[in-house]
């Protein structure tokens, strides 16, 4: 796979900026890199490490320690879909939730439809509680959800 | 006499968001005041109010101030700690997306008092709305010297970079999310050195929270003794009291979920009766989690704690914490509660002590083992054995996440262990679903 | 200096000590993992909990009230400890199950086995049983992880002392740790293995059997080891080590740490660079008169590093065999043979025959040599061997691009002079010729036809002579040769004296900062090779039996650069000389 274009990484040097160092650019980065690829391919691993001057092994310690970011066999859909689990959602039917969708959807969380539409997350909390059952899609919260409205967001008709 | 909301004043109002709105509304006097005045005024000013910060640990902000080293060469770090995450809680969301010149005015303040020279707004990545409007309102102040050079004609300069996080609730621990802003792991730090001292980038640190950057500009706006007239007052010498007024997240089985403005000290009780429409479906509540979920549970005996700093504390909850309010009916099983908050603190901890590592881990096992029918009146025993054994109050980790993993389990088994009992016994599996998965 | 309190032991403790070092100065163990004096406190691992207090100078004592880790608690004035409560043995016990739940009970293959922190540990602190009712945690062994070490996942305790090493001391960062709380695992980064020439260390490092040595991976039971303080031959920093050994077979080398010497660590070139011991083209035994021209043919082959190994030394064996030496000592007629073979060219010109000294040599075997050599005449040249130079110094940590730290910054330093004992032989040279003769000088000499005869010591684990030297030392009528290894030079030598390695050698080596450290034998060599030592104590005819010991007692009285000698030279070594490059790492 290949890596960043150059446009991503003037990017990612333009952030050096804001920084006393070159190391607190790993997260951005790493979004940057996401964000375009949907993914992060093993050479833009290389190529931000080049840039931060650091080893391509101190950069994949940041980066898999978030949980968020996805390697290259494994990109994103073209949504996002998180669905949250924690308590406040739990007790208003998140865990339900969470398993229509799927069952519907024929994945497990961490998994992107056939159609190559939309990924499932189960998260934890996040942050919209008084809308339990929440969802956040790509990073936009959506509140009361139900699996209809998550199938259709899912779906691409919403 | 009702309260009328001030941090929360523009919520909900045409343009809340827009520096002009805030501007009309008084808007930024509250910098020139601070600018106006010499900066350890300023301190001294939050101090007096009796402010101790939103984000959890209910520290003195202005006493947080004063350790800064004095006459400091070179950069000072303000970190704002956007990193909302605690189950339960979404204050900050809403400041954020409603009212982010308040923040960003207190944050301004906050530089100012502590000669900060850069601030770092750390943002979690699943506040988009509230990353794009604090885009936008920064923008906004820059183009009216309230950011940047010499802001203005003070002689004092600062400039705010928003950080976004990756879904890591460690990151909320003030030295995680300066490793994480660092770009490493977001391992909590041992300390000291604290980072008043030793803090992002190994440089003199303060870390904030964003509500309490909201009451920074309301202090410096109405004047410490307007936020020392609301709240519940110190009780003795050894406690800071509980000032102000606080924004109570109510979630979970009540009519009416939602963020209420409060002076402090407002009963569990009062709160889900009169400012959430009561428990659901005429049900009563069982348990009540009192400020997020790693503060524990009140039981429904239990519902006229006060929520202050103090109030939780004297009902064996951990703390007030986010002031997270989370209502569990009568109808809902412990089991999966505690099944549910020892899972999230197994997702959550950040792997680096042994005792939370595995004992967060193993716990989750044993709930999930209880709730397919397998469970031995033993593993409540061993499970009280881990959460007496793991956080910093026993000494055995770094930071606080294992003791708020701890606290729900000592609570759950110490209120409800009748009926962790006999789900036991009686062999009675969960009814609820749980998808397998990973991320 | 300040005083601590360790379970009532009074105790005196240096600055930026810790806890668990002022434990260790009083005798008393503080168990910890992820802990270790040459990288950073992490203080994770919450094995070295202790109670902690302060004795107010009124004499009482106020307590902590929680526990705190001795690693990253500093042993103040008065600080007091306590680490045998029933509350410290309780968390001892409790952080022990928590590491245990998921670790496999494979002990009976495990390397680390009797040398394991989880084994001793859990057999002094923890609990005989396990409450985990849950099925273990199975984890992918990483082969990959370098080409010296396998990690075994699931035994790992997530110490990361193998992390800090690669950050903080190699600077290559190639080991990391990988996703998030119960289920982070160390690794590395696809395709960039940890290969550093210090990733050995991270072997020793673990406290546990997680990183394994590929090389000693089942071998041998560590308990069957014997072990010999000895110093590592590699370069001119001289690592301290230690030699496992059994039944006379080397197994393994490891760092032995010395603050005077290298500290704690060393490179992989020296912990795995031994194997030359154990080669086919050792020299098996000595031999008088040149080698017929059809075998010399054979053998210089071997010399060349050809792949037909062997044939070189079985062609020795018989022509010792031809000089009915086979059975009986063949050494009094070989040294006999040696001491003529010197006398007949000094006799005629003394002027026309030199010794070149190696710097791989030990000083006492050195000393014998020269003031065997001057004693005979003076007018024999003594001159140093060739000085193994490769490439530049090689420091760490390395920065991001590979760079060598800032000065000052070194933590550690492979040197590019490849010999263990040169500044000891130059002090020797210095004292019986006055002057250190380079090898240059004597190979222009060689040019202009002005030696007769040579006595040439080697001890190089490599083939240390190229052609065109060879060619010259051809023509000598004779060619002395003390060395261990089959080489063109063996070859075409008039006499060879076969000798040993540093594993079956005592002597003393003098390293880049003039510290000299003693090494020990941990191996005999084969029946018909002799230690140089030895070797040279019988050639020089002195009564009695070599011992290192006395040869220093000798050198002290007799010159005054070596007058340290006169003491012990103890487990660290003493300093012998101040260099201008002075004790750095």
């Amino acid at each position: 796979m290949s890596g960043l274009t150059e446009a991503a990484k003037q990017k990612i040097r333009d952030l050096l900026a804001c920084y006393p160092s070159k190391q607190a650019v790993t997260l951005p980065a790493l979004h940057i890199a996401q964000e375009e690829a949907r993914c992060v391919t093993r050479e833009a691993v290389r190529e931000i490490a080049d840039i931060l001057e650091l080893s391509p092994a101190q950069i994949h310690d940041t980066l898999s320690f978030y949980g968020f970011f996805k390697d290259e066999k494994h990109p994103l859909g073209e949504n996002r879909i998180w669905v949250c689990r924690s308590l406040a959602c739990m007790l208003r039917g998140g865990d339900e939730l969470l398993a229509e969708v799927c069952e519907r959807l024929h994945v497990s969380p961490g998994q992107t439809t056939k159609d190559g539409k939309a990924t499932i997350e189960l998260a934890e909390c996040l942050g919209a509680c008084d809308g339990a059952p929440c969802i956040l899609v790509n990073d936009k919260l959506q509140l009361r959800m139900t699996a209809d409205a998550v199938v259709s967001l899912a779906e691409g008709r919403a | 006499m009702t309260f009328e909301p001030v941090l929360l004043r523009r919520w909900g109002k045409p343009n809340s968001q827009s520096i002009e709105t805030y501007m009309a509304d008084g808007g930024y006097t509250a910098l020139k005041k601070a600018l106006a005045m010499e900066p350890p005024k300023v301190i001294e000013a939050v101090q007096k109010s009796g402010l101790r910060g939103r984000g959890g640990a209910g520290f003195s902000t202005g006493l947080k101030w004063t350790f800064l080293p004095k006459d400091v060469q070179g950069p000072i770090y303000l970190c704002i700690n956007g990193d909302e995450s605690e189950p339960g809680t979404f204050n900050n969301r809403v400041l954020l997306e409603e009212d982010p010149h308040q923040v960003l005015e207190g944050i301004v303040i906050s530089g100012y008092a502590t000669k900060s020279t850069t601030a770092y707004l750390y943002l979690r990545y699943e506040y988009g709305d509230c990353y794009r409007t604090c885009e936008k309102a920064i923008q906004e102040m820059y183009a009216k010297n309230l950011l940047g050079k010499n802001i203005l004609g003070s002689g004092y300069s600062l400039d705010i970079y928003l950080h976004r996080g990756a879904c890591a609730y460690i990151c909320g621990e003030e030295t995680g999310l300066i490793e994480s802003l660092e770009g490493k792991r977001a391992w909590p730090r041992i300390k000291p050195p604290f980072p008043a001292i030793e803090g992002a980038f190994r440089r003199p640190t303060v870390v904030n929270n964003i509500e309490t950057m909201a009451c920074v500009t309301q202090i410096l706006d109405r004047g410490p003794e307007w936020f020392q007239s609301l709240g519940i007052p110190s009780e003795n010498p050894k406690d800071p009291g509980s000032y102000g007024p606080k924004l109570y997240c109510i979630s979970g089985h009540v009519n009416k979920p939602g963020l209420v403005e409060l002076p402090l000290g407002i009963t569990a009780r009062e709160l889900i009766d009169k400012h959430a429409g009561g428990v659901w479906k005429g049900r009563k509540a069982k348990a009540v989690v009192p400020g997020g979920i790693s503060m524990g549970f009140l039981s429904a005996d239990e519902l006229d704690t006060k929520l202050d700093f103090a109030g939780p504390g004297k009902a064996g909850c951990l703390g007030l914490g986010t002031a997270a309010v989370i209502v569990i009916d009568d109808q809902t099983s412990m089991v999966d509660v505690l099944y549910n908050t020892c899972r999230f603190f197994a997702h959550e901890s950040c792997g680096q002590c042994t005792p939370c590592r595995e004992g967060t881990a193993w716990s989750a096992k044993i709930l999930a083992r209880i709730r397919a029918g397998q469970g031995t009146l033993k593993d409540l025993d061993t499970l009280t054995d881990i959460s007496n054994s793991i956080g910093i109050m026993p000494g055995t980790t770094i930071c606080g996440l294992a003791d708020g993993a701890a606290w729900p389990i000592k609570n759950a088994l110490k209120k409800f262990r009748p009926e962790f009992e006999e789900y036991i016994t009686s062999g009675r599996r969960s009814q609820s679903l749980e998808v397998a998965g990973a991320h | 200096m300040s005083t601590v309190f360790i379970n009532d032991i009074e105790i005196e403790v240096g600055p930026k000590e810790n806890l668990v070092q002022a434990a260790e100065r009083a005798g008393v163990e503080i168990p910890h993992y992820c802990w270790h004096h040459d990288l950073s406190v992490v203080a994770s691992c919450r094995m070295c909990l202790v109670e902690v207090g302060e004795k107010k100078p009124d004499g009482t004592i106020a307590m902590i009230p929680k526990l705190v880790p001795a690693c990253q608690t500093p042993a103040k004035p008065n600080t007091v400890v306590i680490t045998n409560s029933e509350k410290v043995k309780k968390a001892q016990a409790q952080t022990l199950e928590f590491l245990l739940l998921n670790h496999p009970l494979d002990c009976s293959i495990c390397d680390q086995a009797g040398e394991c922190y989880l084994q001793d540990y859990t057999y002094k602190y923890g609990k005989a049983q396990s409450r985990l009712n849950e099925p273990k945690v199975q984890r992918v062994d990483k082969y990959h992880i370098g080409e010296q070490i396998a990690l075994f996942t699931d035994r790992c305790v997530m110490c990361t002392r193998c992390v800090r090493f690669t950050r903080e001391i190699s600077g290559t960062s190639e080991l990391h740790v990988t996703n998030r709380g119960s289920v982070e695992e160390i690794d590395v980064y696809p395709g960039e293995p940890c290969n550093n020439k210090l990733a050995g260390n991270v072997v020793d490092l673990c406290p546990v059997g997680a990183l394994c040595s590929k090389d000693f991976l089942y071998k041998k039971r560590v308990w069957w080891l014997k072990t010999q303080n000895s110093v590592c031959q590699g370069c001119s920093t001289g690592c301290s080590i230690h030699v496992d050994q059994e039944e006379n077979r080397l197994y393994r080398i490891r760092p032995r740490e010395n603050h005077l010497a290298q500290g704690s660590f060393m490179c992989d070139e020296g912990r795995f660079g031994w194997k030359y011991i154990e080669s086919e083209a050792r020299l098996f035994g000595p031999r008088v008169g040149k080698l017929q021209a059809a075998s010399q043919h054979q053998t210089a082959h071997v010399g060349n590093g050809s792949s037909s190994k062997g044939n070189g030394t079985a062609v020795l064996h018989e022509q010792a065999a031809l000089n009915e030496l086979a059975t009986v000592d063949p050494w009094p007629s070989v040294l006999n043979a040696t001491r003529q073979a010197i006398k007949s060219v000094v006799d005629s010109a003394a002027d026309r025959f030199a010794v070149v000294l190696s710097p791989m040599m030990f000083c006492e075997e050195a000393f014998m040599l020269a003031k065997y050599i001057k004693s005979i005449n003076k007018k024999i040249t003594l001159a140093l061997g060739p000085v193994p130079v490769v490439g530049e110094d090689d420091i760490y940590p390395k920065g991001p691009k590979g760079e060598p730290p800032a000065p000052g910054k070194a933590k550690f330093t492979i040197r590019a002079e490849k010999c263990p004992n040169r500044l000891g032989v130059e002090a020797i040279l210095k004292h019986f010729q006055g002057e250190v003769i380079n090898f240059g000088t004597i190979t222009e000499r060689l040019n202009s036809k002005k030696f007769d005869g040579m006595y040439l010591v080697g001890g190089y684990p490599e083939a240390w002579l190229d052609a065109s030297v060879l060619s010259k030392l051809d023509g000598l009528s004779t060619l002395i040769v003390q060395d261990f290894m089959n080489s063109p030079l063996t070859d075409m030598a008039t006499i060879v004296l076969a000798s040993a390695t540093f594993a079956e050698r005592q002597g003393t080596v003098v390293n880049h900062a003039g510290l000299a450290q003693e090494v020990q034998q941990s191996i005999r060599g084969a029946t018909d090779i002799r230690p140089d030592g030895r070797l040279l104590f019988d050639l020089s005819q002195r009564q009695g039996m070599y011992s290192a010991a006395s040869i220093r007692a000798e050198m002290a009285k007799e010159i005054p650069a070596f007058g340290a000698f006169a003491g012990e030279i103890g487990e660290l070594g003493i300093q012998l000389f101040t260099t201008v490059e002075g004790k750095s790492a």
